[in-house]
């Protein structure tokens, strides 16, 4: 997996890609033990259309393809991986995208999402498996409860934290 | 609950606890060996059920 956050990184020195992060599942592992995944979600600030302002996916494939990976649906493979390139959809994961941190994984350094915004980002979504990573984020001490809080009432979750609180009690 | 169900777990957690605790890299390779057991696992199919009426003893 490294090849790949090597390779992502290259792709946001190149320009093809802006500010990137790692989240969902594989974001988590760095927190939480692993978690088994499909894919890889790299959120991306990406560029808009030449005099527009259209999110555009197109210089990602070209730069990719041209490299030799070939698309599958809404994924690339990479190393065989299936990863997702997704643009913040909400107001959270774009200030988790800007409040991201740096790691290395064995001597290739990566960005990727705090453990408070990955657990407020999977209490925003609310599936039954996101709930349930909220509880391990619990669970293993990985939030600071402060910032967790303070993230939650700055994007109006602070109801939807009380009402998992209810339904999952601490262990 | 009973005991051993609080104790099962229990060690449920602690193990969560640890694996968590290990380097980013190592979880990686954990992450990469779970699927790649995933996809090593493989079955075989149950054979075609025969066709009932062809099945069927002919009777003259």
């Amino acid at each position: 997996m490294e090849k790949i956050f090597a390779l992502i990184k290259q792709m946001e020195a190149d320009g093809v890609i802006g500010r990137y992060a790692i989240g969902g599942a594989v974001g988590s592992i760095f927190w939480l033990e692993p978690i088994t995944t499909k894919d890889i979600d790299v959120f991306v600030a990406l560029p808009t259309t030449p005099g527009g302002t259209l999110l555009t996916l197109g210089p990602i494939y070209e730069y990719l393809l041209a490299r030799g990976f070939a698309p599958r649906g809404q994924f690339i493979i990479i190393e065989g991986w299936a990863v997702e390139f997704v643009p913040p959809g909400t107001p959270l994961v774009e200030e988790a995208l800007a409040e991201a941190v740096e790691r290395d994984v064995n001597g290739v350094a990566t960005r990727v999402f705090t453990a408070e915004h990955l657990a407020a980002i999977c209490l925003q979504v609310g599936r039954a498996k996101d709930h349930d990573r909220v509880s391990r984020f619990v669970e293993q001490g990985a939030l600071d409860a402060e910032k967790f809080e303070t993230i939650l009432r700055r994007h109006y979750l602070l109801e939807k934290w009380h009402e998992f609180q209810r339904w999952y009690p601490e262990p | 609950m009973t005991d051993p169900m609080r104790q099962i777990l229990e060690n449920k957690r602690a193990r969560r606890k640890e694996l968590a605790a290990l380097p980013v890299g190592e979880k990686l390779r954990l992450l990469e060996q779970m699927i790649a057991d995933t996809r090593a696992i493989t079955a075989s199919l149950p054979p075609k059920p025969s066709h009932p009426v062809q099945a069927a003893p002919k009777i003259i």
